[in-house]
């Protein structure tokens, strides 16, 4: 029924000398506990456990799900918070019976594999090539017929024939004046379930060197600012605190961008389509030297074994770059300037206009509070200019838009001989908030995963499927032909080949006998 | 002494066994039929074509039918019901994915009219897979139902498999019956979930757990088939069904709410569904709906005799007891059936909420359940941005009459709706279908047992569809954790949602191994496969409705 279970059995049938000679003595402890150890019954045992553990890890919200943790501890009872605290609850994944769990598994796997791999090779370096009647009698599918042929070769002939119609390589052996004849495909497949095993060590592996090795963290990052440090967010129940770690190389930020899906809503998440960071990183390793780089949604920047992603950012109300209606007090034509970020423009006379700040919603003196919705909608958007005339010194302005400049009398005072007025802007966040990652781990596990994908696929969608024909002289010209076999999964199908074999044979369909 | 031939078949035999392409044609006409529709629509336009819901509305109908003439088939082979079953079993699986196909039209065209407002160039609309429909629980359950169909037309190319769309059908019937009380409202899309990955992550999810769907009706089928009595499946629905009984409602019907969230036992016997504020904004507020609750305590009270009178059955052998427990049995089918009838037909036809003068209350009308007022307005603080600690510091008599006064005033626009409590609707169908179901395998039993295949046939599906499954997991997983690495940095976070599906996937693993350790072959691997689809229905809905999480969206 198994690949497993009858592997053995059929290695003990080969054998029968071999197991009465330990039975005498009884075990030793470290027999004992290296057998329960190689059991598969203590591998299910450990996967119902760590299930269990996962579960309760599911239905306590662990103390790194922010901000639901918070809400989820305070309505605890004193008592409930000590007992989860004391058994590691909060923390599951992390605690040392778990970790301990994951060990005793991948040893488990370990010893299993060691111990079953032998029955499970002989499939491929000894194969049964040879089979009694009664044998084949009692196989998954069987069947018997007479046929008449030249001789027991050509008999034999025709079934091999038949066998590799059907895709069984076949071999054809003589034995006490029987021949045999024996087909097989996918004798491989025996293996697949090794390998499967070892690309889940390998991705355990790889889990181990992650949180060893692995470091992670954010860095906020404004326009113009640089950073060479990030910041872990530690946790332990209540308690918070931050791990900085240093990084060899600088950060530098020189743009931020916010692509909105609609360009009149508020710069929230719901509404982006992506974000974009330009960086230029400047590294004091002269093999590497300064380098530029952008970092998108879902298009992460990859350095020295670094990566950097979009993880959050600080909205704020800010503007990538705004064009201004700049107008002359004394009369004339109004001109239009463009202006990016922190950049200025030269008007014709001279006159020199900087883009100092920006912000969404400008309020005369009242103490708005700055909530989640107060930095990302635009309410009253203004832009904070220092305007400096041609020798002379720099003059704080605003410009409005035309429609609030109407409300706002002062918005018509003119600065250095000009008033301003905010036609067009790009909205976008004050900050971009990187998350960091450095993960050696995260190769291996990927590994483990490509060697996973492959050896899952060629276990459940192949299998060893084994056919064994007994001819045997009954009279003059005529010969009994005894057909058995067996596969190691996909009953069904291996029903269909084995009838197809069959008749390919007899010519006919013929009932089949199952076991 | 030993040679490998090569040489050609002597004489071979002209026959054929069976047509094996020709097997598949129902699942190719579905497909195909869906992609001809999808074109159509795309064609056509939105507003003289069938909508996504309809077409949704036709598999749903079609999946029932498919498996009430499969189940006829069982009891009373005849080839016309056969006929019709496949028929109707292609013709859902054809309106399930053109549903879906037409929803990703129907997404493009609504994010295309926003771009065309903004005045973006063709060139700059974002490409086509920001639209798939994989963006919310409504658009999965499509996946998922189209998953478990085409499993099953694809395994019905096996005549004798052909009886398995009895069983997986109406399963997929309720998860589209789920997807029409989530309802089909068209969200806006996080940013983060505009990548290449999630088509492939969660189209594997889909098929995986269609899969999955159709590896735990063989399982029930085969625990059938090996000689468990319909009495002890019974035992285990209707303890499903009280459960669900004493869940839902915040736990109100059968007092659980007063036990554990400390309501006043007068909540006992009421059922309350979410109440809506324009324009579909649900309130963590119920209104009760009249008779409903009574109906349902007195359908588990039947259940719990049920139990009682089985129990009796399957461990003294008690023959009475098992002859007035069908009775019983058919009585909480009925109760059950009233209660779940009721509860829609008056959500549907209740005009008003109001709050009510205690022991009155006007017709057509469903009353505003005070009891939850204190929750309410701890909610409403928390969504004015206060923190938990400090909503906790606040008088709890403070917190239900500034509820009280919100209610109060605003009780005009509230409105009921289906959508309010999908989990909760669906769990109380899902139930009464159970209950359904295991009273039809008491009819007949031995009958329907001889129309099965044999055990080692329907054991090698199952162990056929649990492979399947389990690779299936395992891919979600891997393409899940590659995914996470590429937009969270990090490829696992034992999240809620990644935890849920890989316990399922450690629950298929042990399936398979117990399989292959002596002694526990059988049963007791039926039993790991109903536990894993089990785990895998927590995943796909408990997540998402119970616990906080990243995925918390889908």
């Amino acid at each position: 029924m198994s690949a497993i279970e009858e592997s053995k059995s059929e290695a003990a049938l080969r054998q029968p000398i071999a197991a009465p000679a330990v039975k005498s003595a009884s075990p030793s402890y470290v027999t004992s506990v290296l057998n329960l150890l190689s059991s598969v019954r203590l591998g299910v045992a450990l996967l119902v456990l760590l299930a269990a553990a996962c579960m309760l890890g599911m239905l306590i919200v662990q103390q790194n799900v922010q901000p639901d943790f918070e809400r989820y501890y305070a309505a605890l009872t004193p008592a409930q918070k000590i007992i989860y605290g004391k058994l590691g609850f909060f923390d599951i994944y992390h605690v040392w019976y778990f970790n301990a769990l994951l060990l005793l598994l991948s040893l488990n796997i370990v010893l299993a594999s060691i111990d079953r791999f032998p029955s499970a090779w002989t499939y491929v370096s000894r194969k049964k090539l040879d089979a009694s009647a009664r044998w084949l009698r009692g196989q998954e599918k069987s069947a018997s017929f007479v046929s008449t042929g030249e001789s027991r070769e050509e008999v034999a002939g025709r079934v091999a024939a038949a066998f590799l119609a059907e895709k069984l390589k076949p071999t054809v052996t003589e034995k006490g004046g029987k021949t045999f004849v024996f087909g097989e495909r996918g004798a491989w497949n025996r293996l697949g379930a090794y390998s499967v095993h070892v690309a889940l060590l390998t991705i355990f592996f790889g889990g181990f060197m992650t949180s060893q090795f692995g470091r992670n963290g954010n860095m906020p990052l404004e326009p113009g600012s640089a950073s060479g440090e990030i910041q872990e967010q530690i946790i332990d129940v209540d308690q918070f605190s931050v791990r900085t770690h240093q990084l060899p190389f600088q950060v530098e930020c020189t743009d931020i961008q916010q692509e909105l899906m609609r360009k009149d809503g508020a710069i929230t998440s719901d509404n982006t389509l992506n974000w974009r960071t330009w960086i230029k990183i400047k590294d004091p390793d002269p093999d590497y030297g300064e380098r530029e780089g952008l970092v998108s949604l879902n298009n992460p920047y990859d350095y020295r074994g670094y990566r950097f992603f979009q993880a959050s950012f600080i909205a704020d109300g800010k503007a990538r770059h705004i064009r201004l209606q700049v107008t002359p007090a004394a009369g004339g034509q109004p001109q239009e300037v463009n202006i990016p970020r922190g950049g200025s423009a030269q008007l014709a006379d001279g006159t020199r206009i900087d883009f100092k700040d920006f912000q969404s919603n400008f309020s005369l003196g009242r103490n708005r509070p700055q909530g989640d919705e107060e930095g990302s909608v635009y309410n009253n958007p203004a832009a904070v200019l220092a305007v400096t005339p041609p020798g002379g010194q720099p003059a704080k302005a605003f410009a409005f838009t035309p429609e609030m400049a109407e409300r706002a009398p002062f918005a018509k005072q003119p600065v250095a001989g000009y008033t301003f007025r905010l036609v067009d802007f790009e909205k976008a966040p004050k900050a971009h908030i990187l998350a960091v990652q450095r993960d050696p781990g995260a190769t291996v596990v990927y590994v483990g995963f490509t060697l996973l994908a492959i050896t899952l696929c060629a276990v459940f969608f192949f299998s060893h499927e084994r056919v064994w024909a007994l001819v045997e002289e009954r009279g003059a010209g005529k010969y009994e032909v005894v057909v058995g076999g067996n596969t190691n999964r996909n009953q069904l199908a291996f029903g269909d080949r084995f009838r197809r074999v069959v008749a390919l044979v007899t010519g006919q369909p013929l009932e089949v006998k199952e076991s | 002494m030993s040679e490998v031939l090569k040489q050609p078949v002597v004489g071979t035999p002209e026959f054929k066994l069976k047509s094996s392409l020709g097997s598949y044609l129902p699942s190719a006409l579905a497909v195909g039929g869906a992609l001809v529709l999808t074109y159509a629509r795309f064609r056509a336009g939105g507003e003289n074509f069938i909508s996504d819901g309809a077409l949704m509305m036709l598999a749903l109908a079609a999946y029932l039918i498919a498996a009430v003439f499969y189940l006829l088939n069982l009891y009373a082979p005849s080839s016309l019901y056969e006929r019709i079953g496949l028929g109707s079993a292609t013709l859902g699986v054809f309106f399930n994915l053109a549903s879906w196909c037409v929803r990703w039209i129907a997404y493009r065209d609504h994010d295309v009219a926003i771009w065309i407002k903004e005045g973006k160039p063709v060139s700059e609309w974002p490409w086509i897979f920001r639209n798939i429909p994989f963006a919310n629980l409504y658009d999965l359950s499509l996946a998922f139902a189209f998953g478990a169909g085409i499993t099953t037309l694809l395994i019905a190319h096996r005549k004798n498999f052909r009886f398995l769309a009895a069983f997986s059908l109406p399963l997929a019937a309720l998860i589209l019956l789920l997807a029409r009380f989530i309802g089909n409202d068209i969200l806006m899309l996080q940013p983060v979930l505009d990548s290449y990955w999630r088509p492939i992550h969660v189209g594997i999810a889909a098929i995986s757990y269609g899969i999955a769907l159709v590896c735990f009706a063989v399982a029930v089928v085969y625990l059938l088939k090996d000689g468990v009595k319909p009495e002890s499946m019974a035992i285990w629905a209707s303890i499903f069904a009280i459960l669900v009984i004493g869940t839902v409602s915040k736990g109100t019907v059968l007092g659980l709410g007063t036990v554990f969230w400390g309501f006043d036992i007068g909540a006992v016997g009421s059922y309350g569904s979410a109440v809506f504020l324009p324009p579909r904004f649900p309130l963590p507020l119920r209104a009760e709906i009249p008779y409903v609750g009574w109906l349902l305590v007195a359908s588990a009270l039947l259940l719990v005799g049920v139990v009682v009178l089985y129990s009796l059955y399957v461990f003294k052998n008690d023959e009475r007891a098992r002859r007035l427990g069908h009775h019983v049995l058919k009585g909480a089918l009925v109760a059950q059936v009233l209660a779940v009838f009721l509860l829609v037909w008056q959500v549907k036809a209740i005009e008003q909420v109001a709050v009510c003068a205690p022991g009155e209350r006007p017709a057509s009308t469903a009353c505003v359940d005070r009891r939850g007022y204190a929750r309410f307005g701890s909610w409403m603080r928390q969504q004015q941005q206060q923190s938990p600690e400090q909503v906790a510091a606040l008088d709890p008599q403070l917190l239900e009459k500034e509820a009280a006064a919100l209610v109060n005033q605003r009780q005009g626009e509230m409105f009921l709706s289906l959508n309010a409590n999908p989990v909760e609707l669906s769990a109380l169908i899902t139930a009464v279908a159970g209950t359904l179901f295991v009273i039809i395998f008491g009819f007949r039993t031995e009958k329907l047992r001889e129309a099965l295949p044999s055990r080692e046939k329907i054991d090698s599906l199952m162990y056929k569809t649990a492979g399947v499954t389990f690779a299936g997991l395992a891919l979600l997983l891997m393409t899940g954790a590659v995914w996470a690495n590429e937009s969270w940095g990090r490829y696992w976070g034992w999240d809620s949602k990644e935890t849920g599906a890989f316990v399922a996937w450690l629950t298929y693993g042990a399936f398979l191994h117990v399989r292959i350790s002596r002694g526990w072959t059988g049963r007791a691997a039926a039993y790991f496969a109903i536990v894993a689809f089990l785990l895998v229905i927590f995943t796909y809905l408990g997540v998402s409705y119970l616990l906080p999480g990243l995925h918390s969206y889908a």
